[in-house]
């Protein structure tokens, strides 16, 4: 009954379908949190159609590059994209198998993400702008930690269920049922940490600042325009559901599918949004109770969440 | 002869008859410009004097010379003290007291580039308000340079800013263009990686020559222009001009006009600083705060829409009086509306003080000390922040403040907290004030009688302890009672070298909540 994909070109329709279906539902999961911040802060708020407007009304402009921007600035964006579509297919998300998932496991996942970041910190230099090497500077300061501790997170589960493949690692916890071992609360724990970090949002970053000299991602991305731009908003929106899809797959993956009939399906895709949206109310309670970090304990932050892997890596060796 | 002038005089070192009390609170001594500097040192060492102001005003066509004007503040007579001195335009310098007292630093650098009077032994004597593209020798502010003189621009860019050196130092220009909706001025940040070592400022983009404008403008319609000079202390500004125009023309405001110009600069206090409040959480990002203290800010500027017509209270002052009233009923609805701010805003207060992620943003941030603030004569709530006690209302009131028991709120910490808890507590009293002038309202006209002319040659000064601080205006008339100077002093001038002090040894991300902590104007600044 397992699910394995050995079909070429099944694996393929189902990557697309896939990566269609996040690209498509990610602006929403940020206009919803945007609305719920909003809501606890007693304004209306953007009505949730509003991410893909901006993105339409962005990749409807022209392109404004700097002069001295070289073809390192205009790539940027664009193996951002691709790095975060690749690592898309890698992850489960409605059926308990990523749809590329021989192709590489956590490893893989992580390299791939950290090659779109290094494409945009590179990117983010090239103008030779002050705000985007401030911008680098400060997202690699804290990728440098937020990796580790991702990996090490990762590893805890991956441990568990001994394999490094996502795919597998789902359906081993699927099988186990629920787990409240310490070892996995305490890694839920450091790699929500991670996602904040990873995803710019209070108490690490604040997404919605116009303050530049306060900012990480967005100053790295401060120059860009137009199409340019929404190929940026959209991959950040899309590397947010899947770091919480992630968090859904490790920890709770009760309802996904293991079977391709219509009716698991349909509860798969429901349980899917459900959970997304719980730990949206989750991010959005994070960013609405706390004042952004003092830059320099933004390492401290990333560094709990690192302990925080560590102990539920040792834990899981007792 | 009264026993302040000569407590004064005797202090300063001069002849009792020398000290004339022009006007109530107002000392004026005539003096030789080379005397200046040792009059300086005398009034800050004897009579813990404070420069409030520092100008020169053209009088060549009367006397045929300039006079140079040092304006002190004496807070143990209570008093002002004008020093003024004549520069003869064939030798057109002056003694500097900048390497002494930094207050009087841009003062004097104003002073040479509007009138082309060299201030002797001054450390930096640089251009501070002229950007390059002035040319040499166009001196706006002397009489002779008619107010619509266009000048040709002089190309290129030779604005020297300090250098940096060393191994993975770099600057960081930021402006004059934000990205928020605030006004341009540029900042040029020498960092090591995050932290700052020096910051430059370059202000005065939105230099309007509004000093110019008042000389040629009808004296009545000076009003209009002073409370254009930074919109968010219109009442402010206003009332320091309505002021010195009274004490020019020798009028008493009626009582009740005192007391509305009270409630009028208290609500225009609470607003802003409610609004600084809510400002400083939204830069450290804690958005519920932020956005409760916008919708009490909202709440107060509708309540003043709602009772006078004006949201921001332009057009509520009027020379001799104020324009607007308050009826019974006002009164009523003004209380009520109080009682409930007074409740939300000290659960915003609680909010933000009883969270640990938004203290560690302003703790020990942008740390202004208390011998910086003395040394650069730092006003308003940045110096009551940083453990000056120093306000105008209580020690030199104007209108209906003489008598009103009330605190002058002072930390010590000299950091972003401490200028939020100057706010948050100054919130506090006006609340206090407020209720107290309500329940004293007494039935009187609400504009006094002004002449038709104003008296000639005369000059008066008018202070206004606005929710910045101390703004003064200097007010002179000329042969047929027509304004030749106003000299105009808004509290940021003062303050925006307090910024440059309180920022290095910060980090860049710090930099925009201690500026907010500050929240100087730059219409004000630039005029």
């Amino acid at each position: 009954m397992t699910l394995m994909i050995h079909d070429a070109l099944a694996a393929t329709i189902m990557a697309l379908l896939q990566t269609a279906g996040l690209l498509a539902a990610a602006p929403l999961l940020r206009a919803a949190i945007k609305k719920m911040k909003a809501r606890l802060q007693n304004r209306q708020g953007p009505p949730l159609r509003q991410g893909y407007y901006d993105l339409a009304k962005l990749l409807r402009k022209e392109p404004i590059r700097s002069e001295t921007a070289s073809w390192v600035y205009v790539a940027g964006p664009r193996v951002y994209f691709a790095a975060a579509v690749a690592a898309t297919t890698l992850v489960p998300v409605l059926f308990a198998a990523a749809p590329l998932e021989a192709a590489g496991g956590i490893l893989l996942l992580v390299g791939t993400l950290a090659l779109g970041r290094f494409a945009l910190a590179t990117a983010a230099l090239d103008t030779g702008s002050p705000f985007g090497g401030m911008g680098a500077s400060r997202d690699m300061t804290i990728a440098a930690l937020a990796e580790p501790a991702l990996m090490l997170g990762l590893f805890t589960s991956a441990l568990a269920a001994g394999s490094l493949n996502l795919g597998a690692l789902v359906r081993s916890v699927l099988q186990r049922g629920p787990s409240f071992h310490p070892s996995d609360l305490l890694a839920f724990a450091g790699l929500f940490i991670i996602v904040i970090a990873e995803t710019g949002r209070i108490p690490v970053d604040n997404p919605a600042t116009h303050l530049e000299l306060t900012m990480i991602h967005e100053a790295m991305v401060l120059e860009y325009a137009g199409p340019d731009l929404a190929l940026v908003e959209w991959t950040s929106a899309l590397k947010e559901l899947l770091y919480l899809t992630l968090l859904v797959d490790l920890f709770i993956p009760v309802g996904i599918a293991t079977s391709a009939a219509p009716g698991a399906i349909l509860v798969s895709l429901l349980a899917w949004a459900g959970k997304v949206f719980m730990l949206a109310i989750a991010v959005t309670l994070a960013e609405s109770t706390n004042a952004k970090l003092r830059l320099f304990r933004v390492p401290e932050l990333v560094s709990v969440s690192l302990g925080l892997a560590f102990l539920a890596l040792a834990i899981r060796f007792l | 002869m009264t026993s302040t002038s000569a407590t004064v005089s005797t202090a300063l070192g001069v002849t009792e008859w020398a000290i004339r009390e022009r006007r109530p609170g107002e000392l004026v001594l005539e003096t030789d410009a080379a005397a200046l500097p040792a009059l300086a040192d005398r009034a800050v060492l004897h009579l813990n004097g404070r420069l409030m102001s520092l100008f020169a005003s053209d009088e060549r066509s009367i006397t045929g010379r300039f006079l140079v004007h040092h304006v002190w503040f004496l807070p143990g007579v209570r008093t002002f003290l004008h020093i003024s001195a004549p520069v003869d335009p064939a030798a057109p310098s002056y003694p500097s007291i900048a390497a002494k007292y930094p207050a009087a630093n841009w003062f004097e650098r104003e002073v040479m580039d509007f009138f082309g009077l060299a201030p002797e032994g001054h450390p930096n004597p640089t251009r501070v308000a002229l950007h390059d593209d002035w040319p040499d020798g166009a001196w706006a502010l002397r009489m002779d340079f008619p107010y619509d003189r266009a000048v040709p621009r002089v190309p290129g860019d030779f604005h020297p800013f300090r250098p940096v050196t060393g191994e993975g130092v770099f600057q960081v220009p930021v402006g004059p263009v934000h990205a928020g909706i605030i006004e341009p001025g540029h900042f040029r940040f020498g960092v090591a990686g995050e932290p700052v070592l020096y910051l430059q400022l370059r202000l005065f983009y939105v230099h309007k020559g509004i000093e110019k404008r008042f000389e040629q403008l009808p004296w009545r319609h000076g009003l209009f222009l002073a409370e254009s000079i930074s919109g968010d202390t219109a009442v402010g500004h206003a009332l320091a001009y309505a002021h010195a125009i009274e004490r020019l023309a020798d009028v008493m405001v009626p009582p009740r006009a005192r007391a509305l110009r009270v409630i009028l600069l208290e609500l225009e206090r609470m607003y802003n600083h409610t609004a600084d409040i809510g400002a400083l959480a939204t830069d450290v990002a804690f958005t519920v705060p932020a956005s409760r203290a916008q919708a009490l800010r909202e709440g107060l500027v509708r309540l003043q829409d709602q009772l006078f017509g004006t949201r921001l209270l332009r057009g509520t002052i009027a020379l001799g009086g104020v324009k607007c009233d308050l009826s019974p009923q006002g009164c009523d609805v003004l209380r009520t509306h109080l009682h409930v701010f007074e409740k939300e805003f000290d659960d915003l207060i609680t909010l933000l003080i009883d969270s640990g992620t938004f203290t560690d943003r302003v703790d020990g941030t942008g740390i202004l000390t208390n011998q910086a603030a003395r040394d650069l004569g730092i006003v308003g709530i940045a110096a009551r922040a940083s453990g000056v006690d120093a306000d105008l209302r209580r020690d030199h009131p104007h209108d209906a403040y003489e008598g009103l028991p009330f605190e002058v709120p002072v930390e010590d910490g000299g950091d972003v907290r401490a200028r939020l808890m100057v706010r948050a507590r100054e919130v506090e009293q006006s609340l206090l004030i407020l209720h107290q002038v309500l329940d004293a309202m007494s039935d009187s006209p609400l504009v006094a009688q002004l002449p038709d002319r104003l008296p000639a040659r005369s000059s008066a000064l008018g202070w206004v302890e606005a929710w910045r601080g101390p703004c003064t205006h200097w007010v002179a008339t000329g042969d047929r009672g027509e304004i030749i100077r106003v000299k105009v002093t808004d509290p940021s001038f003062l303050n925006w070298p307090g910024l440059v002090h309180a920022v290095p040894g910060n980090i860049i991300p710090d930099f925009p909540v201690i500026n907010k902590s500050f929240n100087l104007s730059y219409s004000g600044n630039d005029r």
